[in-house]
């Protein structure tokens, strides 16, 4: 018997050869339909382009592993770029504070969620709705409905390269690590497991569940601050407008990867493989200039069967 | 009239039943027998089209007939009475007893008034008292299986299927059951019957048969099978005894329990509980006893009342306080509150007691691996290895990795909500031999259970709950059945 | 609060009496004006789009200016609400109703109900199916020509170009394309290479930009998004790439980012939409229509191109 690998993680990997799969087949293909799939550069941009969705669905996997789920994503990204942009003028602040200030937007929006979840009890579909609309009302407010420009050269650099590597890859590589440590090694993240699969079970068996809950959605708002931070970066303005429908894209990718919506299942692998797929096909559809009516069908199309056959492949 | 031949199944290469032969006939109250993954469940489970057999075929009234759906089988009068009840909680009693058989008025609508005085009229059968318009969440677990119950007999099979249907019940409402199947066996049903108490077969079975492995080892006549021999055909070896002698003695009071109130499930509940003693809780169904121990370990907190431990008083307000103070249960429903399904059983284990095997806020994987292991072996858990999912493991083997849980926090007292419940009786024994252990060890242990032989047998005094007041105290070893029930009976 | 029923009955008259006030209220509103001051229905169709929200501030100003009391609310985007909004304003018994229409199509039984109603309409700035008593605005088609237009001048008739389209099915998107498209079949030597939705999002029309370099690399010369967020957008993509200097990106809106781009000399131009000319024309005509005299059925406020040379004065504005 090994002492040093986590039963959980060895199921894992298997289950996941589904996905995989898929993954290897359409980059397969592409490579095949256009010689501009396979390149060093087109990759680098596709991981670029990945990054802000990867840093959301490994953050909303959180919350998708205690059974919840958040639905502001979207809306804390715009809150959170605004808040970092207003305070990311050249020379005013040294280059901490508006990162700081994105990150602490998220993170307040999160708990706040968290708060009303575990203390309101009111069903998390519902809270992080109206946070939906609050946070995308304060972002027009405190950007008075315009794009947030004139942020500093350092700020924005971070959408930049560090090398050859672009900087949002490092930033979700090390949220994703640092995810798969936490869920994999410490006794909160295994009470997340546990909150989910069994809350009842959970709290018999001394887990505090509110504070696992609180911190699931904290989390998640944190790591949404941080992906509102990175998206200002990229497009050089804190946008109020920015992040439409970005939950969609992040809960998508976790659960292709696996999690169920149902709570107590899943993995920052999956989540990663998922947000992989979705990138890989949302790129490869622009190479090929498939019209943007039939891009939408083809990706439902896609990501539908990829979930059929993991889940297939998985139940035996 | 019903018929299993040669069948055989697996499920994902492992053998689970292989080429068992078994002959039903009307009028009669057929035993399955066996221990836990003997494969029983799986046998009745093809009769009633929830499987298709991998190998052989089943005849009903002399053709081969091939169940494709459980309602292929339903339609030709095969009915089942599942162990794991699938209630549907947000309909009402009455729609759960009689889904699928509403009667419907001239319009096609379902005739609410019909539906409840017919729901009310079978449950009668049972001589249980339910206001059918109840939602079926607000049912205890034992209330869910009548409901079960009655809603196979409301089918009017005439094969009807019954898989551990007394588990959840106390004595009352199975004497109602027994006079139920009686009845239909004077019509000529044919009834097969799983069940791991003894004292239930050999009071209802005409015939036994006894599985063992997947195999049928044999059939007789109940007659000729006595208590010793039934269970040495069951294990395939002699169990010398099952319940270990009681031989300890109690030391000073650890637990000090007084005026425990919570309207209106229980009130002015008192007593105290001594090092290494083993106290008993029994009373029917609905008096409370879950309750009252549920607010010993922080579960459901008691509105009133004080509760102490080591002469130190106690503020439970969550199992978190529970643990903390000495305290560990394992409650009565591992399905809902106990196991969490999708995860290991290793990581099932170390839930409760996660901390001993951290460093920090990490978790030493070498330290819970080993425990892991440790206490596979001691508890005699019965797993694929350490990262099977909990829930592919046996009813048996569940409460035994709970137990394992309860017992890693190191208690000082251990309360246990029917742990035997829905366990085959070699599983049963090792887990009486266990709380003998414990005894000797010092743990005090609060056992509630509906088998009254469990209560005679292991414990050193009996508490008696009646309708959510103690009604008596007495000596296990200067009473029996007759005096408990009569306690435990409302006036 | 517990829901006790001395709470209940509080609360619920609480409530009545709110409803009472508020119905009075609302009555009086209708005839508070002064006479000779005019009611105007106003609804935008998304404030929190910059260039709508230009307008909307453009028609506001300028009703102050004249004395006209406004009736100032907010579609957000959605047709549904904007007919709901009109039929309020109906109710409230307005002079004129101005229209800032959501979408050709569905937007269009808002003028059908007003002109039940018999209260005239005037669009603003975008078309509807439905044709309304007058249409004040730029003519999209014609911002899609001077962009194009601006495109084969630079480069000389010869080369590829991308266009990046506004949300499909909108009436800007509709009509830009078809100017753009009108150009091109002028000039033989200019192809449209591809050509994709970005869905007025900086953030998309970034990504399409990096996918096309790689599509596309060192095969075109020329971007032509139909507006300015998505031009700032490829704009981006190509200085990271560091491309920037081959090719040739025009927007449309002029929004003060794109402005302060094109005076730093990275975005080569842009056509300005007279937010303030349209705000103004359609409160101007709104007066006319009120008081019964004639007006022009059509006001079309020009696009003017703006680039390094002219910026200045359109900073001014």
């Amino acid at each position: 018997m090994t002492a040093t690998t986590s039963p959980a993680l060895d199921r894992n990997l298997l289950h996941r050869l589904g996905i995989v799969a898929v993954l290897f087949v359409i980059a397969g293909l592409l490579s095949v339909l256009t010689d501009s799939f396979a390149t060093a550069s087109n990759l680098t941009n596709v991981a670029r382009q990945v990054s802000i969705n990867g840093i959301l669905a490994v953050g909303v996997t959180f919350v998708l592993l205690t059974g919840g789920v958040d639905l502001s994503l979207g809306s804390v990204v715009a809150l959170s770029g605004v808040a970092c942009a207003l305070f990311a003028h050249p020379g005013e602040y040294p280059l901490f504070v508006p990162i700081c200030v994105g990150l602490l937007t998220g993170g307040l929006c999160g708990l706040l969620n968290g708060v009303l979840v575990t203390r309101g009890g009111i069903a998390p579909f519902i809270v992080t709705l109206g946070m939906m609309t609050v946070a995308r009302g304060l972002a027009l407010i405190f950007s008075g409905g315009k794009p947030v420009a004139d942020m500093s050269p350092d700020l924005t650099g971070l959408a930049g390269d560090l090398g050859p590597v672009p900087i949002p890859l490092i930033c979700f590589a090390a949220v994703a690590v640092l995810s798969w440590l936490f869920l994999g090694r410490f006794r909160l993240g295994r009470h997340l497991y546990a909150v989910g699969g069994n809350e009842q079970a959970a709290r018999a068996a001394g887990v505090s569940v509110p504070k696992v809950k609180l911190f699931a959605y904290g989390l998640c708002g944190l790591l949404t601050g941080l992906a509102g931070v990175v998206l200002a970066a990229r497009i050089t303005t804190g946008q109020p407008n920015a992040g439409q429908a970005y939950e969609l894209d992040a809960i998508a990718a976790v659960v292709i990867g696996g999690t169920s919506l149902s709570g107590g299942v899943g993995s920052v692998l999956g989540t990663v493989l998922g947000v992989l797929l979705i990138g890989v096909i949302n790129n490869g559809l622009d190479l090929l200039s498939v019209s943007s009516y039939y891009q939408a069908v083809i990706k439902g199309v896609i990501i539908v069967g990829a979930v059929w056959l993991d889940r297939r492949q998985a139940r035996s | 009239m019903l018929r299993a031949c040669q069948l055989s199944k697996a499920f994902g290469g492992l053998s689970v039943l292989q080429d068992v032969s078994i002959d039903f006939h009307p009028g009669e109250v057929h035993a399955l027998m066996g221990e836990n993954g003997a494969g029983k469940s799986t046998l009745m489970k093809m009769l009633a089209g929830v499987y298709a057999p991998d190998g052989g075929s089943v005849a009903w009234r002399g053709q081969p007939v091939r169940f494709r759906t459980p309602n292929d089988a339903l339609s030709q009068g095969i009915a089942m009475v599942h162990q794991e009840l699938m209630p549907i909680p947000d309909l009402s009693v009455g729609e759960n007893l009689l889904l699928g058989m509403e009667p419907t008025n001239a319009f096609g609508w379902v005739d609410q008034a019909a539906l409840h005085t017919q729901a009310s009229a079978w449950l009668q059968q049972l001589d249980t008292d339910l206001d059918t318009r109840r939602p079926m969440r607000s049912l205890s677990v034992a209330q869910m299986q009548v409901v079960e119950i009655a809603k196979a007999l409301a089918r009017q099979a005439d094969v009807l299927l019954m898989d551990e249907p007394t588990a959840a019940l106390s004595d009352h409402e199975v004497t109602a059951l027994f006079k139920a199947i009686t009845t239909l066996r004077q019509r000529g049903v044919a009834v097969v019957y799983t069940t791991h108490k003894m004292d239930e077969v050999f009071r209802l079975a005409d015939r036994i048969s006894v599985l063992r492995d997947g195999r049928l080892v044999c059939t007789k006549a109940a007659l000729e099978f006595s208590a010793d021999s039934l269970i040495a055909h069951m294990v395939g070896r002699e169990l010398a005894q099952i319940f270990p002698p009681v031989t300890t003695t109690p030391g000073e009071t650890v637990l000090a329990v007084e005026q425990l109130t919570r309207e209106p499930a229980y009130r002015n509940i008192s007593f105290t509980l001594r090092r290494g003693e083993v106290l008993g809780l029994a009373g029917l169904m609905g008096a409370g006893r879950t309750e009252v121990v549920s607010a010993l370990y922080g579960l459901q907190p008691a509105a009133s009342g004080t509760i102490r431990l080591r002469g130190q008083t106690l503020d439970l307000r969550s199992p978190i306080d529970g643990l903390a103070a000495g305290l560990a249960m394992v409650t009565e429903d591992r399905k809902g509150s106990g196991i969490v399904p999708a995860m290991s059983v290793q990581h099932n284990l170390t839930l409760a007691a996660l901390r001993q095997f951290c460093r920090g806020a990490v978790i030493d994987a070498t330290a819970e691996s080993s425990t892991t292991h440790k206490a596979t072996g001691d508890f005699a858990i019965k797993a694929s290895g350490p990262g099977q999912a909990i829930n592919q493991l046996s009813g048996g083997n569940q409460q035994k990795v709970l137990l394992a849980r309860a017992l890693l926090t190191a208690p000082a007292v251990l309360i246990l909500d029917e742990p035997t419940r829905g366990i085959d009786i070699g599983a049963k024994a090792e887990i009486y031999a266990l709380i003998g252990r414990l005894s000797a060890q010092g743990t005090a242990v609060l056992l509630v259970s509906s088998e009254l032989p469990e209560i005679l047998s292991l414990t050193h005094r009996i508490l008696v709950l009646r309708q959510g007041e103690l009604s008596a105290e007495l000596a296990p070893r200067q009473t029996n059945q007759e005096e408990i029930l009569r306690h435990a009976m409302p006036r | 609060m517990r829901l006790t029923p001395r709470t209940t009955a509080g609360t619920f008259g609480l409530a009545c009496a709110l409803l009472a006030t508020g119905l009075s209220v609302g009555c009086k509103k209708a005839e508070t004006r002064k006479p000779g001051e005019w009611l105007v229905g106003y609804s935008s169709r998304d404030q929190s789009a910059e260039y709508t929200a230009r307008l909307g501030d453009a028609v506001q100003a300028r009703a102050k200016e004249r004395g006209v009391k406004l009736v100032f609310v907010d579609a957000q985007a959605d047709a549904q609400k904007q007919i709901s909004q009109t039929e309020n304003f109906i109710s409230q018994k307005v002079d004129v109703i101005i229209l800032n229409p959501c979408e050709v199509e569905a937007s269009s039984p808002a003028i059908d109900r007003a002109r039940a109603a018999k209260i005239p309409v005037v669009n603003v700035n975008s078309l509807t199916k439905a044709a309304p008593d007058c249409y004040v605005g730029s003519d999209d088609e014609q911002a899609g020509i001077l962009a194009m237009e601006a495109i084969a001048k630079q480069l000389n008739g010869q080369g590829n170009v991308l266009m990046i389209h506004g949300i499909m099915g909108q009436s800007a998107q509709i009509h830009r394309d078809a100017g753009a498209r009108k150009v091109l079949a002028k000039y033989p030597g200019l192809k449209l290479l591809d050509h994709q939705t970005a869905s007025w999002d900086r953030a998309k029309a970034l990504a399409l930009t990096e996918n096309w370099l790689q599509a596309h690399k060192g095969k075109f010369q020329a971007i032509f998004a139909h507006n300015d967020e998505m031009a700032m957008g490829a704009l981006l993509a190509l200085e990271r790439a560091g491309v920037k200097k081959d090719v040739y990106v025009i927007g449309v809106d002029a929004i003060a980012q794109a402005l302060d781009a094109v005076k730093a000399g990275r975005l080569d131009a842009t056509v300005f939409q007279d937010a303030v000319g349209q705000g103004r024309g359609a409160i101007d005509t709104a007066i006319l229509m009120a008081a019964k005299q004639p007006y022009e059925k059509e006001v079309m406020i020009p696009f003017q191109v703006v680039t390094r040379e002219n910026v200045d004065q359109f900073l001014k504005k």
